[in-house]
């Protein structure tokens, strides 16, 4: 009896350790990942590390990493909230475009950091502008995926992905024209 | 053929080379593909994952919720969604009210009632009237298969026979054991409601003060068809609403039961109440057995709703006004639903085809 009584918080406890391996295991071998298609988006290290950790928080609170949609999940979460994040930026834009001159100043060639930081909003505001999937396309094969993990990803047949890739990097760069010519 | 040139075949070698349409085409897309590799550009990341772990290992511990978010349980959607909680209440109340044979209400079979959105504004004020406590919590859960569902539930989860060609092989359960609430009557709590919305609402009856009506739910197995799973974004902001392809439920009827209220006082109370339709009125004082009739609340600026025949036994069908969507209810021993964005026919054809 006494043996019996003490199996069950031992079984948990087990229970509770492999979910919490199998979590590091999964975060290991994807954070990477997760958090380079979050730079993709952000094209801004520290906040797509943000991102990256928000999207494995979530992840841990409604799924078991042990799940076989994990890798895909991560995937469309970080490229969706990435994107999110910068459909949110405006206001904040206007704050970094007021303090660049300031911070140009403290690098080697401040013009072109400058041209450059420029260059990236117009392309981010663009990318934020195509409708959800075919962003989340370009941004995920952008990042190294495969087409079978976009596919996976974005619940998609594996076939579609080469024309909706070739349709949204029209789509992306009349949007960047359109976005730089505003 | 841009992303992996060793993918053609001979043949298509062959008809590119003498083609200047296909030349012409491809050129355009290469040049779109390396324009945006080279817009896409974003800085090094060099991510510390170690210490990114430590991070979201400190992050507030993990708790079961359903893994995808619905519109109405967004937060500027909250205040409906209490409304119509409360609403789902008060129709408990009222159906126990109804069932003037016994103090027992145990549906057999489904009946429709219209109800506007006065009703329900006036019917859940029903639920100021007292405490509603839990005595045995509500705990949904989202399980990665039919027999997890089913080791929750206590019986097999339902399984379609008939689904559309199109229908997603993903499907997500989820299941609930059985759920208990407890409704106390408090007059002192009903006098405060009253003078707080400032209406003349009706006094409580006498010796209803302090009775209790209890109600049970579940368990219940709910399949959700779809990529539920991949598309909820882990941003409570996301503008991606995620509609699943189609929603079965079965749960074992629900019950409530009575102490002290008897049925009659109860249903002149609940008449009583100003503001519901002539219409919710006489709907529920038609019911024919109260006793063993579910009440369906049709929102008719919304949603019609029509009798059909499920699986032998008598069901409503419930489709909004757009023909975006419907759904069909019935009880054959336990509550069945078949709910999705297809058309009454389809629904009706999938209930049918039903095993469980």
């Amino acid at each position: 009896m006494a043996a019996n009584l003490e199996a069950v918080p031992e079984g948990r406890t087990r229970l509770v350790k492999s979910r919490e391996e199998a979590f590091e295991a999964l975060f290991k071998s994807e954070y990477a990942r997760v958090a380079g298609i979050a730079n993709r988006v952000l094209a801004d290290p520290h906040e797509a590390e943000d991102v990256a950790q928000e999207v494995f928080i979530n992840f841990h609170r409604l799924h078991s990493a042990s799940a076989p949609f994990a890798p895909a999940w991560l995937h469309r979460a970080a490229a969706h909230t990435a994107l999110n994040r910068v459909r949110g930026r405006r206001r904040r834009e206007k704050r970094e475009l007021a303090q660049a001159p300031e911070e140009a100043s403290r690098t080697v060639d401040p013009q072109q950091m400058l041209e450059v930081g420029e260059d990236r909003r117009v392309v981010r505001a663009a990318l934020a502008r195509l409708a959800p999937k075919p962003a989340a396309v370009l941004v995920l094969r952008a990042s190294g995926l495969s087409y079978a993990e976009v596919a996976q990803a974005l619940g998609v047949g594996t076939g579609q992905i080469g024309t909706l890739l070739r349709r949204a990097e029209a789509a992306l760069r009349k949007e960047v024209t359109r976005g730089s010519s505003i | 053929m841009f992303d992996d040139p060793d993918a053609l075949t001979s043949s298509d070698r062959q008809h590119y080379a003498g083609c200047a349409g296909c030349q012409a085409r491809y050129a355009g897309m290469a040049d779109d593909a390396r324009a945006v590799a080279t817009l896409l550009a974003a800085p090094d990341l060099q991510p510390d994952v170690a210490s990114a772990f430590k991070r979201v290992q400190s992050a507030p511990a993990a708790k079961p919720r359903f893994g995808f978010s619905l519109p109405i349980l967004r937060p500027s959607s909250r205040p409906m969604f209490v409304g119509v909680a409360a609403a789902a209440v008060a129709l408990a109340v009222v159906a126990t009210a109804f069932a003037n044979v016994l103090p027992l209400f145990q549906p057999k079979t489904v009946e429709p009632v219209p109800v506007t959105v006065a009703d329900i504004q006036s019917l859940s004020a029903l639920s100021e009237y007292g405490t509603l406590t839990w005595s045995t919590q509500p705990q949904p859960k989202i399980v990665l298969s039919a027999a997890d569902a089913e080791a929750i539930a206590g019986f097999k989860a339902p399984a379609a026979g008939y689904l559309p060609s199109t229908m997603s092989k993903t499907i997500t359960y989820a299941a609930m054991p059985k759920a208990v609430a407890v409704f106390t009557f408090d007059a002192g709590k009903a006098a405060t409601a009253a003078a707080q919305t400032g209406q003349s609402l009706p006094k409580l009856p006498k010796g209803m003060d302090g009775s209790k009506l209890t109600v049970t739910v579940g368990p219940a197995i709910v399949e959700v068809y779809g990529k539920m799973n991949a598309s909820s974004s882990s941003d409570a902001s996301s503008q991606q609403i995620n509609v699943p392809e189609l929603v079965i439920g079965e749960s074992a009827a629900p019950q409530v039961t009575s102490t002290q209220v008897t049925t009659k006082q109860l249903e002149d109370y609940i008449l009583s109440i100003p503001g519901l339709s002539k219409d919710l009125k006489a709907a529920l004082k038609a019911i024919g057995d109260p006793t063993s009739t579910l009440i369906i609340p049709v929102p008719i600026q919304y949603a019609t709703s029509t009798s059909v025949t499920v699986q032998g036994v008598k069901g409503v069908a419930v489709g909004d006004n757009t023909g975006l969507g419907s759904g069909v209810i019935w009880i054959k021993g336990h509550v069945f639903a078949v709910v999705g964005p297809l058309k009454q026919i389809e629904v009706v054809k999938i209930a049918n085809g039903l095993k469980s």
